[in-house]
């Protein structure tokens, strides 16, 4: 077996309040993928920011190659080989493709200045080696698709020869046909001999691609294993410390009368004529690619981006909805896809965070009762057990699954009738997931009307009581419970190939260059 | 469960850590500046620590204080206004003009200059929130407006001869203290309640720090920023009312350059210009000891262009102490 490329020994890493890491071993052998594993908040993310020098430890060492070394920055780390795709994207939106593979140590002319010319061929040979031929190197990269975005990440870590390269939460905000293309990359770059260290919330692709996992809990090592010796319940009980169901059974609930209906709901270039009803007790999931209008037309339906034609009927009687505003006071919430955009003030603290959407309600002739918000952020700290040190933790240095979690703490603070949410899951562990799909199910049982996106089939599947398919921005197909199979929704969502002639991936560039 | 014990067994117990966090806030080195510096320039001339001379000083500051406060307000949010200036000439035009020109009674046509400084600003707030006009440049832009057009209407005339009434607010005490800071006093006590404890402050810091997240938690973002700057006009208008009755006369260059003057003060005050944190508290502790600095510095017989220099470097001084403490607080 061949020696380990970068080690980490005794590793303890404390932030005021918390101790994140707490004497942790993890190494990573070329040409290997190491999963690296634990609950939300057990620390995953800080040991990589470690290893590629975010942080410095408290105490512990860090070997690459048989050579202690010390990382005063991340540059040091790039030196030493180390590359890193963190959890939330750092890509330039505004730069191009080439300018951010490169960004940092650009080719330069014999002169000093920056040879642009070698800069985007080398770009395209990086991209070529990792069988992607289909990307245009000037673009900016904030017209891109996540997935298109995490390949420039991995192209701009090969461009600095990285030996090692970590990858946090790599498939959480991209769709299947990306995940498939990502797992050949990583594929390719094995037989080159990087090592590769790859965290994820889904067993499943740790079964996949993994060669070995290491599972952190609270802080602390509890093992690392050969993953052709493990199973998905072994995983899971070492991550957690006992066994659990990690798959929530929907409850049946009764289904009562129409409470949202939208009918002919049109935004220019993102949705044409959507039609569909939601009923008391009724959860709908809402499947499609990327692009699809899925988002979109959530974001009509809440007054973000008014509808330029069409209705939306709450109770059969007609609204007009053109501020989120109106939409929360007519019942109405919208959990966004985008935690660190959308969903979240991080440099506030969580217990601002979760009363922003009720302040109202806590406030008598608007003064804010600081109390009644304390009270509210400790009962969404325990419904939800966020890892918190408590409500004035800045949401920003929560871990990222806790980030989630308060996202769909300050929804749930409105006690909505229709709750409609975007990719509600994305980032959390497999206990606490089970723990919102529990929720909502109990939710929907109490009357609630839920549209629930995702791009998670076994999500879509275990939890909804009707399915609607959403391409191109247009509703083309509705499934009951007992129709739908990962089959024939996945045909819905990607349309008849044959037929119009369109490959998918010509589909997917049309539906890139809407967003 | 677990995150609510370790709340109270990991962490010291609240009230030493609010102590901290006090003491380590820039409106806590600010206040210890300010204190440092009294105390300096009292050894240097002994004209400057009477209470004649602090009370005068107080009396000065008040237009440029009334006009920070809303700016507090906009920078807040990630804005900036800098037609406050200009609008303060403004109104102190429309008030001679009112007045003399147009025959109206005085009381009208304060109201006038009040009203037309309101109107500025929501012409501001409106450009900004319609338009997405980045608030730096339509502010630019009406700085020149406002101040051409207070240029056009003076007709390089002056308005003077007021009432005896008219000079009360700004020339005139009220149990020893100059009448105009009570106003100040006042709107400085009423802005800060607003900014620390009502929902609409706290959707003024939400909006600086993130305004997606913001419009997509239901916050009013586009209604919040028109009443700022509206009110961000107003308080011009008003200053430049009390100006002009502290002057007694009425020119149209009043007012200019204030807007560096007010964000100087919020600056100093710990807002960050980025938006997203501040507090009236850190603006007024800033207001003072800017004008101290000044007044100590002129009594000392520093001139004015040094006395900019240390001003300036006082400002690059409580920056760098801020930013230190800030790192030094997130632990990196
Ligand atoms: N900068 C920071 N300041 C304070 N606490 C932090 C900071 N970064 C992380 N933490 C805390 O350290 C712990 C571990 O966080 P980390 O992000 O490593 O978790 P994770 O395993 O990546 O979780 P997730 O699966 O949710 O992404 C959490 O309790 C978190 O709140
Ligand atoms: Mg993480």
């Amino acid at each position: 077996m061949q020696p380990p490329i970068l080690e980490l020994n005794h590793i303890t890493k404390t932030f005021p309040g918390v101790t994140a890491l707490d004497d942790v071993h993890f190494d990573i052998r070329p040409g290997e993928v190491h999963a690296l594993l634990g609950e939300n908040g057990a620390g995953k993310s800080t040991l990589i920011k470690v290893a590629s020098g975010v942080y410095e430890p408290d105490s512990g060492e860090i070997i690459v190659e048989g050579q202690p070394v010390r990382f005063g920055s991340p540059r040091d780390a790039q030196a030493h080989g180390i590359a890193t795709i963190y959890q939330e994207l750092l890509l330039y939106p505004e730069l191009s493709v080439a300018e951010n593979i490169f960004m940092g140590h650009a080719p330069r002319t014999r002169l000093g200045a920056i040879d642009w010319a070698t800069m985007r061929s080398r770009s395209l040979e990086i991209l070529a080696s990792l069988n992607i031929d289909d990307m245009d190197v000037t673009r900016k990269v904030g017209s891109l698709t996540v997935g298109n975005r995490q390949r420039v990440e991995i192209a701009k870590a090969l461009s600095m020869n990285a030996r090692v390269l970590i990858m946090d939460e790599p498939t959480a905000a991209i769709t299947e046909s990306d995940v498939e293309r990502l797992f050949s990359i990583i594929e390719l770059l094995k037989q080159r001999g990087v090592g590769i260290v790859y965290i994820s919330h889904r067993l499943n692709e740790v079964f996949d691609i993994g060669d070995r996992v290491t599972v952190l809990r609270d802080g602390r090592y509890i093992a690392t294993e050969p993953v052709d010796q493990m199973t998905e319940d072994k995983l899971v009980s070492m991550m957690v410390g006992r066994t659990i169901d990690n798959l929530f059974p929907k409850l049946d609930a009764p289904i009562g009368k129409v409470v949202l209906e939208v009918r002919n709901l049109t935004r220019k270039r993102v949705a044409h004529d959507v039609s569909f009803q939601l009923r008391e007790g009724e959860i709908v999931g809402m499947a499609g690619l990327v692009g699809s209008g899925r988002s979109e037309i959530a974001q009509v339906i809440f007054g973000f981006t008014p509808a330029h034609a069409g209705s939306i009927l709450i109770d059969g009687r007609e609204v007009r909805i053109t501020t989120p505003g109106q939409a929360m006071r007519y019942g109405i919430a919208y959990l966004p896809e985008d935690r660190g955009t959308q969903g979240l003030i991080r440099q506030m603290d969580l217990r601002a965070n979760t009363s922003i959407t009720v302040l109202r309600a806590l406030s008598r002739a608007t003064f804010i009762n600081r109390h009644k918000e304390t009270q509210l952020a400790y009962s969404t700290i325990e419904q939800l057990s966020i890892r918190a040190y408590g409500p004035q933790q800045l949401v920003g240095k929560l871990s990222g699954g806790n980030q989630q979690k308060v996202v769909v703490g300050k929804w749930l603070a409105t006690r909505p009738r229709v709750l409609i949410v975007d990719e509600p899951t994305r980032g959390i562990d497999v206990g606490a997931k089970a723990e919102i799909h529990r929720l909502m199910s109990e939710l929907a049982q109490q009357g609630m009307a839920i549209l629930m996106i995702s791009s998670e089939m076994p999500e879509i599947l275990g939890m909804s009581d009707r399915i609607l398919v959403m391409r191109e921005g247009r509703l083309v197909a509705e499934f009951s419970r007992a129709e739908a199979t990962q089959e024939n929704i996945g045909l819905a969502m990607m349309g008849d190939i044959g037929n119009n002639g369109k490959s998918v991936n010509s589909q997917l560039d049309g539906v890139e260059w809407q967003a | 469960m677990t995150a609510h014990e370790t709340s109270q067994t990991r962490i010291a117990p609240a009230w030493t850590q609010q102590l901290r966090a006090l003491l380590r806030s820039q409106e806590s080195v600010l206040l210890f500046i300010t204190v440092i510096a009294v105390l300096i320039l009292s050894t240097q001339t002994d004209k400057f620590l009477t209470v004649r001379n602090l009370l005068n000083q107080g009396r000065l500051m008040t237009e440029i204080g009334l006009i920070a406060l809303p700016m507090t307000y906009i920078i807040v949010t990630g804005g900036i206004d800098l037609s406050v200036g200009s609008i303060a000439g403004l109104s102190a035009i429309m008030l001679g003009y009112g007045w003399y020109n147009l025959g109206l009674p005085l009381e009208l046509a304060i109201v006038l200059a009040l009203v037309i400084g309101a109107i500025a600003g929501f012409a501001n707030g409106l450009f900004i929130i319609l338009f997405r006009v980045p608030p730096l440049i339509m502010t630019l832009a009406t700085l020149a407006f406002y101040r051409g057009l207070a240029e056009g209407i003076a007709q390089a005339r002056s308005v003077r001869d007021y009432p005896e009434w008219f000079y009360a607010l700004g020339q005139r005490e009220t149990l020893g203290i100059p009448n105009q800071l009570y106003f100040l006093v006042i709107a400085a006590i009423i802005t800060a309640i607003i900014l620390s404890r009502t929902t609409f402050g706290r959707s003024l810091y939400a909006i600086g720090n993130n305004e997606l997240a913001a419009r997509f938690s239901g916050i009013p973002v586009r209604r919040n920023k028109l009443i700022i700057y509206t009110l961000s006009g107003f308080m011009s208008g008003f200053a430049g009312y009390v100006l002009v009755s502290r002057v007694s006369t009425t020119r149209s260059d009043m007012g200019s350059g204030w807007e560096l003057d007010a964000i100087a003060a919020v600056v100093l005050g710990g807002t960050s210009i980025f938006g997203g944190s501040g507090s009236i508290v850190g603006t007024m502790i800033g207001l003072v000891l800017i004008q101290l600095l000044k007044n100590g510095l002129a009594l000392t017989g520093v001139t004015g262009d040094a006395t900019i220099v240390v001003i300036g470097s006082v400002l690059i001084l409580s920056t760098l102490i801020n930013s230190v403490i800030q790192r030094r607080v997130e632990g990196l």
